[in-house]
């Protein structure tokens, strides 16, 4: 399904649409907030892109000397070339530690390479322990938001979800009882769990240590409790020295959430005694997406999520109609990559207003990427046949002056004379579905203009 | 050829035109205790003042007089606590207070390294958390604070008020997995 009809589902509850509107609108706010706080908010955004800039671009050898250093710090390293290494990669050491039950922390690269299913295939028990990512994987969802998985779904499904699974009250619905529940629940699989997974949002070469960002404490509780701490890193995390952490720290959770920072910034490079550290590095499409100089300011992300809750189609169709790991518009950009032909219709879906370039921590600039990928999906021959004949028939039409004078009249005489039933019929005209056709002038600019200004 | 082999290759075949890492930066700003309070209580800590003489236990008495288990390096202990406490233990513990290092006047941030832990654990499995802070100690901002750090050691954290999600809803709820409670007791 493209993602004008996936979105279409998710419009159909208008009261819905407008709460997820209004609610990402106020996360946009409480940025604008934090980030109008801090004075230099637009220099951190600039050396934050400039050193992402400088990673990427000696990217091989900051990830030698990350793997050095981790390796020197006692921890194992593995690399996976795509997302089915990386399964095996971590199916290995479940398997090595002896483990049936695992914990794990926030991590969209884990989502994107679909660990979950895959483990549970081996007879691994997987629990997602960040709260939002636990709602949506006991309603065998994805999540819909990078920071804010369950962000698609209102209280009362939240209580219905854990009325079935956990046992609370039926009808019970007020935040703070779910995720005490939720609190009683998860803590008994932290005690239990033997390997805990993580994510990663930066890995700092100079060191080799990896840094995790939660507000819940989750991925602290679950590596700290578990015998054994598999990180699983896109190569894109790395940044050159510890001091740049600064930069960062100070960006994401004022772009994500509006918080001066996450709760729980940790830093992890050695196994407590007696412990294992694992980290896997993933490609999985990121050396290609290097290699695209129109696409490669798109591995500067640093997934706080801003780009969505500023995006109006984003807002409006939720996380679910981009189908893709990553929604939003970053995520526009990032899945063609993956699967051109698949994604085709997710760089469309944006008002090319510039929002999300103006936003984004790292300065990427989203919505040239979107428009380039635009051009890329057309000369693949993969736009739906209507938009193709349409577009042919525009630049005919456009490349006639004679034709489009005529086509200017008949519009204006047309849309007098034509009953409302007619104009405004959805089948025919789906931009009057939602809108109100504008009054039509008496004359076109260009009749005026020849009347008016005498020689 | 390895995995790692075909990655780093194509990595080097890919990446772009060299440019250059821009130096450490600071900002510099207001290193003060009352910025440091107020946005401890803006994200859901709490400041107690200690005077000089007062005694520490007796100030967490008064804050958490209904704690019982209690683990600590710094006041005498109901609970001992090292790296190789049982979960069960940890599990129980009602209160942990802790030496913090620094604060961060910018966002409330307290740097724990894993040598005031106790047990990597403790910080974040106990009900509720103190940490003890020099009020000499305060910092304007994260540049300063890493600068402060140098390396981050084996396990480092920097906590910024007690636990909390608004994953229903966007409704804030304090509490999720990590402590319950966070004070910062500054002398």
């Amino acid at each position: 399904m493209s993602h004008p009809q996936r979105a279409a589902a998710f419009t159909s509850d208008a009261e819905r649409t407008t709460w997820h509107d209004e609610t990402l609108w106020f996360v946009r706010q409480k940025r604008d907030k934090a980030a109008y706080g801090v004075p230099e908010f637009q220099q951190l955004r600039q050396l934050a892109s400039d050193i992402k800039e400088h990673t990427l671009s000696r990217l091989d050898e900051y990830l030698e000397q990350f793997e050095r250093n981790a390796r020197a710090n006692g921890v194992q390293v593995h690399w996976a070339a795509d997302a089915d290494e990386h399964n095996r990669i971590v199916l290995s050491i479940i398997k090595a530690a002896g483990a049936s039950s695992i914990v794990k922390s926030k991590s969209m690269l884990t989502e994107e390479c679909h660990l979950n299913p895959y483990l549970q295939q081996h007879g691994i028990a997987v629990v997602d322990t960040d709260l939002g990512e636990r709602i949506v994987q006991l309603r065998e969802e994805a999540p819909s938001h990078l920071v804010l998985p369950a962000i698609h779904l209102k209280k009362e499904d939240v209580g219905e979800t854990f009325h079935q699974h956990l046992g609370t009250p039926k009808g019970e619905k007020d935040p703070q009882n779910l995720t005490e529940a939720a609190r009683l629940h998860l803590r008994e699989k932290f005690l239990i769990g033997q390997v805990a997974i993580s994510g990663v949002n930066f890995a700092v070469a100079e060191t080799g240590a990896v840094v995790v960002c939660t507000n819940e404490g989750n991925a602290d509780l679950g590596v700290n409790l578990a015998q054994v701490h598999i990180a699983c890193m896109g190569m894109e995390k790395l940044i050159p020295r510890t001091a740049d952490l600064g930069v960062f720290t100070r960006l994401l959770a004022r772009s994500a959430t509006g918080q001066p920072v996450t709760t729980y910034t940790s830093h992890f490079s050695q196994p407590a005694p007696g412990r294992q550290m694992h980290i896997v590095i993933v490609d999985n499409g990121r050396t290609r997406q290097l290699g695209r100089p129109d696409f490669r300011n798109s591995l500067k992300c640093i997934r706080c999520g801003a780009c969505m809750n500023t995006c109006p189609v984003y807002r409006r169709s939720g996380g679910h109609s981009y189908n893709f790991t990553v929604p939003g518009p970053i995520g526009a950009i990032l899945s063609p990559n993956i699967d051109l032909h698949k994604h085709s219709t997710l760089p469309f879906a944006s008002t090319l207003c510039g929002s999300c370039t103006d936003v984004c921590p790292v300065k990427i600039d989203i919505h040239n990427q979107l428009y380039k990928w635009r051009q890329l999906i057309a000369q693949s021959n993969a736009l739906p046949l209507g938009k193709k004949l349409g577009m042919k028939l525009l630049s005919w039409g456009l490349a006639r002056p004679g034709l489009y004078r005529l086509g200017g009249k008949v519009a204006r005489e047309g849309l007098r004379l034509l009953p409302r039933g007619l104009s405004h019929a959805a089948a025919l005209n789906p931009w009057a579905k939602a809108r109100e056709l504008p009054e039509p002038p008496a004359q076109s600019f260009r009749e005026w203009y020849q009347q008016t200004v005498t020689q | 050829m390895s995995s790692r082999e075909t990655i780093l290759a194509a990595v080097r075949a890919n990446r772009p035109a060299p440019t250059s890492l821009p130096g450490v930066v600071d900002f510099e700003g207001e290193a003060t205790v009352e910025r440091f309070t107020e946005w401890l209580h803006f994200i859901g800590g709490q400041v107690v003042q200690l005077a000089p003489e007062q005694p520490l236990e007796d100030v967490v008495r008064q804050l958490y007089p209904e704690a019982q288990r209690i683990a600590s390096n710094l006041i005498p202990a109901s609970v001992p606590v090292d790296g190789q406490t049982a979960i069960p233990v940890l599990e129980a513990v009602e209160l942990a207070v802790l030496a913090g290092e620094f604060g961060v006047a910018e966002n409330g941030a307290v740097w724990v390294p894993e040598a005031n832990m106790l047990h990597r654990a403790l910080p974040m499995i106990a009900q509720h958390l103190v940490l003890m802070l020099s009020r000499q100690r305060i910092v304007a901002n994260m540049h300063q604070a890493y600068a402060q750090v140098g390396h981050t050691g084996a396990y480092g954290v920097f906590i910024a008020g007690p636990s909390k999600t608004a994953d229903i809803e966007q409704s804030l709820v304090i509490g999720a997995h990590g402590a319950r409670s966070l004070t910062v007791l500054l002398r």
